[in-house]
C-alpha cells in the first residue's frame, strides 16, 4: 500500500529581507523574497521522513499568487511527487474560514489522503487556524503542535509539545498533523529533482475547477473583515549611549524604574 | 470513499437577535480554572456589562462541579458543562463536538477563548462547525458603541499596526486572546451562578485517539517573562552564554537568544526571540552582542526598558534601546553584575548617588 500524504504550505516574505522604511518607519515587505513558511518546511520534512521508510506519494498544495509556484518546485526538488497551486484572483483577502474551505475543496478534488501535514502557523499571520479548519471539513482527527510523527499500521503516533509537557498520541488515519517550527532539519533540494520538477510542471486549480462559487471564497466568503487599524504609539526610547563608567548610573535608574527588582517577590 | 462534511461557505444566520450573552471557554486542570481563562472571565464580564448580557462559562471534562463553583466565584451568571469520564483528557474531536453542541443550543452572541495551545487547537474547528469567523490572538476587546458587535483588536505582522477585526453577520463572534494581555477576573463574593452540567456517553467513534504517554516538561515561556537577558553572535563562542546566564541569574531573568546563535546550535530554539521565535514584552530586556536586525527586534520591541551592549557604535540595536552600552560585553556584563550585587548586599542604596554608593 502506498500512503497518500498531502502537505499544505504557504509562501511568506523572507524574514531576513524585511526592513523598516527609513522615512515612514513602516515594515517594507514588498522587496522581500518569497520563501516557504518555516514551519511548513518542517511539515514537508516530516512527510519526507515517512516516505524514507514507507512507500508514499507526497502532494504539496499551496494557495497563493502565481509566484508561489517556486515554493512548490522547491518542495518537489526535496522529494515531493506532485505540486498543486491553488490560485485565483477571487481567493484574495480570504480569512481562515474561506482559506480552510478552499484548501478542503482541493483535498476533495485530489480525491484521497491518509495524512495531511501542515506547519503549525505562518510567520506572516500566525493564526494557526487553517490546519484545524481543514481537519474539521475533512472530519479527520488533528494532532497540533507536533514535533515528530510516525506511521504505525493504519494509525499515526505523534509527539505534541504543550505548555507543561510532551504528550504522545496515537490516532487512526486519515488524520491531519500540524508541525512546530524547528521540529526537524529540512533537507536540501537536489538539482536533479528540481530539473525533473520543472519538466513535470505543477498543476493549478481555481474556484471553478474546485467547484466553489466565487462568493464562497476570498473576501466575499470570509465572515471576518478588518474594520480599521491603528498604529501603536512607538514607545519613546531614552536612546542614551553610555560607556562602562556610566553603568552604575544606569543600574541605579533601572532599579528606580523597577526594571531591576532586588529580591524575588515581584512575580509571586 | 473519503468522508467529509459538506463543503459550504459560512452561512449567515437568519435572526442575529436570537444570539445573546457572552460565552467563555473554561480551561481547567487539577480541578481549578487556568489563569489564562481567568483573564477571559474578567474580560467577558466587562463585555457582558456593556451589552447588558450574561456571562456564561462553558467547560468539558470529567468532574466539573468544582470548576462550576470557581466560575461562580469569578462572576459567571451561568455555567454550562458537559461531563463524562471519557472527557478527562483533552482531545480535539469530542471537545469540538460538545462545545459546538452547547453553542448551537444556547446561541451566544460572543465566544471568548484564551489563545493557549488547547484554545488554538479548538477554536477554528468549532468556528467552522458552527459557521462563524474567528479573530486570533487579540490583545484588546470592546463593543462597538450602541451595538452588540465585538471590536476585536489584534496585532498585525510585526506589531506595526493593530487591526480591528469585525464579524458582523455571523454568530457567535469568536476570538482567541493572547494570554497575559488582560487582567485576571476579580472574585465576586456572593455571586450566584445557575449551574447546568450534562452527563454524556461519548460515542466509540470519538474515542479512537489514545494518549500513550505524557512527560512533564515546562516549556520555556519567554512571552510572559518579566526580565530577559539575550545573547547574540557578539558572544563569539557558545560558552559566552555562561556569562549571559550569570547576569540572568543575578536579575532573576530568563535567557533569550537571537536566531543566528540558535541556528549555530549554541543554545536551544526555545530561547529564540524574534519573528521566527517568541515575541516578548518584558519589563527589562537586555540584548548583548545582538546587532538588531528587524527579525530580532520585532520580537522584543514592546519591552518596557531595553538595554543593549555592543562594541559596534553603528549597531542598529542602538536605535531601539533606552541604554546602549558601547563596550565589549565581556567587560560590561561583569560590571552590571557587580553593581546589582552592591545593592543586594546593601553596599549601595537606592536614592543615593552611585558614586557615593561605590
Amino acid at each position: 500500500m502506498v500512503l497518500d500524504i498531502i502537505v499544505m504550505i504557504k509562501q511568506v516574505p523572507d524574514a531576513e529581507e524585511i526592513f523598516i522604511d527609513p522615512v515612514k518607519f513602516t515594515l517594507n515587505r514588498s522587496q522581500a523574497r518569497g520563501v516557504i513558511n518555516p514551519a511548513d518546511e518542517n511539515a514537508l520534512e516530516a512527510a519526507l521522513m515517512i516516505k524514507d521508510k514507507t512507500p508514499a506519494k507526497i502532494t504539496v498544495i499551496t494557495m497563493g499568487p502565481p509566484a508561489a509556484e517556486s515554493a512548490l518546485l522547491e518542495c518537489m526538488g526535496r522529494g515531493a511527487d506532485r505540486g498543486i497551486l491553488i490560485t485565483d484572483r477571487a481567493f484574495a483577502a480570504a480569512d481562515t474560514y474561506a482559506t480552510s474551505l478552499t484548501l478542503a475543496a482541493a483535498v476533495k478534488k485530489i480525491g484521497r489522503f491518509d495524512l495531511i501535514l501542515a506547519g503549525e502557523s505562518t510567520t506572516d499571520s500566525g493564526t494557526g487556524h487553517v490546519g484545524p479548519g481543514v481537519a474539521e471539513f475533512m472530519q479527520a482527527d488533528q494532532v497540533t503542535y507536533s514535533t515528530s510523527v510516525k506511521i504505525e499500521g493504519d494509525t499515526i503516533i505523534a509527539e505534541r509539545e504543550l505548555e507543561h509537557g510532551i504528550e504522545v498520541v496515537q490516532t487512526p488515519m486519515p488524520a491531519l498533523v500540524t508541525m512546530l517550527i524547528n521540529a526537524n532539519i529540512p533537507r536540501r533540494s537536489s538539482l536533479r529533482r528540481r530539473i525533473d520538477a520543472m519538466r513535470k510542471g505543477i498543476e493549478t486549480m481555481d474556484h471553478e475547477s474546485l467547484g466553489l462559487p466565487p462568493e464562497w471564497v476570498g473576501i466575499k466568503g470570509s465572515p471576518t473583515i478588518v474594520g480599521s487599524l491603528k498604529i501603536p504609539e512607538e514607545k519613546k526610547r531614552l536612546n542614551k549611549t553610555i560607556t562602562l563608567e556610566e553603568i552604575p548610573e544606569m543600574v541605579k535608574e533601572l532599579i528606580e524604574n523597577k526594571a531591576i527588582v532586588l529580591g524575588d517577590d515581584e512575580d509571586a | 470513499m473519503m468522508k467529509m462534511r459538506e463543503l459550504i461557505n459560512c452561512v449567515v444566520p437568519e435572526n442575529l437577535d436570537e444570539y445573546r450573552d457572552v460565552f467563555v471557554y473554561i480551561e481547567h486542570s487539577d480541578g481549578h480554572i487556568k489563569k489564562s481563562t481567568l483573564e477571559m472571565l474578567g474580560e467577558g464580564k466587562k463585555l457582558a456589562k456593556k451589552t447588558d448580557e450574561k456571562l456564561v462559562g462553558v467547560a468539558v471534562g470529567e468532574e466539573l462541579t468544582p470548576i462550576a463553583k470557581e466560575a461562580e466565584e469569578y462572576g459567571c451568571d451561568i455555567f454550562l458543562g458537559t461531563e463524562s469520564p471519557d472527557l478527562k483528557d483533552f482531545a480535539s474531536v469530542p471537545y469540538t463536538n460538545y462545545l459546538a453542541e452547547m453553542i448551537e443550543d444556547y446561541k451566544p452572541n460572543i465566544f471568548l477563548m484564551s489563545g493557549t495551545r488547547e484554545g488554538r487547537d479548538l477554536v477554528s474547528r468549532i468556528a467552522i462547525r458552527v459557521m462563524t469567523g474567528v479573530a486570533a490572538d487579540c490583545i484588546e476587546l470592546d463593543i462597538v458603541e450602541n451595538t452588540k458587535i465585538l471590536s476585536a483588536w489584534r496585532p498585525s505582522f510585526g506589531d506595526k499596526t493593530i487591526d480591528q477585526i469585525l464579524c458582523r453577520k455571523h454568530r457567535p463572534q469568536t476570538i482567541t486572546s493572547r494570554p497575559g494581555s488582560y487582567k485576571v477576573a476579580e472574585k465576586q463574593p456572593g455571586n450566584k451562578c445557575d449551574i447546568k452540567i450534562k452527563k454524556v456517553t461519548v460515542p466509540e467513534a470519538m474515542k479512537k485517539r489514545k494518549i500513550l504517554s505524557f512527560r512533564p516538561k515546562d516549556r520555556l515561556d519567554l512571552t510572559s517573562a518579566k526580565k530577559i537577558v539575550s545573547g547574540g553572535l557578539g558572544l563569539g563562542k557558545p560558552e559566552g552564554f555562561e556569562l549571559i546566564r550569570n547576569l540572568a541569574d543575578e536579575l532573576n531573568a530568563e535567557v533569550g537568544a537571537s536566531r543566528p546563535v540558535v541556528d549555530l546550535g549554541w543554545i536551544p530554539y526555545e530561547h529564540q526571540v524574534g519573528q521566527t521565535g517568541q515575541t516578548v514584552r518584558a519589563k527589562l530586556y537586555i540584548a548583548a552582542g545582538i546587532s538588531g536586525k528587524i527579525q530580532h527586534t520585532v520580537g522584543m520591541i514592546n519591552s518596557e526598558n531595553i538595554v543593549s551592549i555592543n562594541n559596534d557604535p553603528e549597531a542598529e540595536i542602538a536605535k531601539v534601546s533606552d541604554y546602549f552600552i558601547k563596550a565589549d560585553l565581556y567587560d560590561a556584563i561583569p560590571k552590571i553584575i557587580e553593581e546589582v550585587q552592591k545593592y543586594k548586599n546593601g553596599k549601595a542604596v537606592v536614592g543615593e548617588s552611585p558614586e557615593k554608593a561605590a
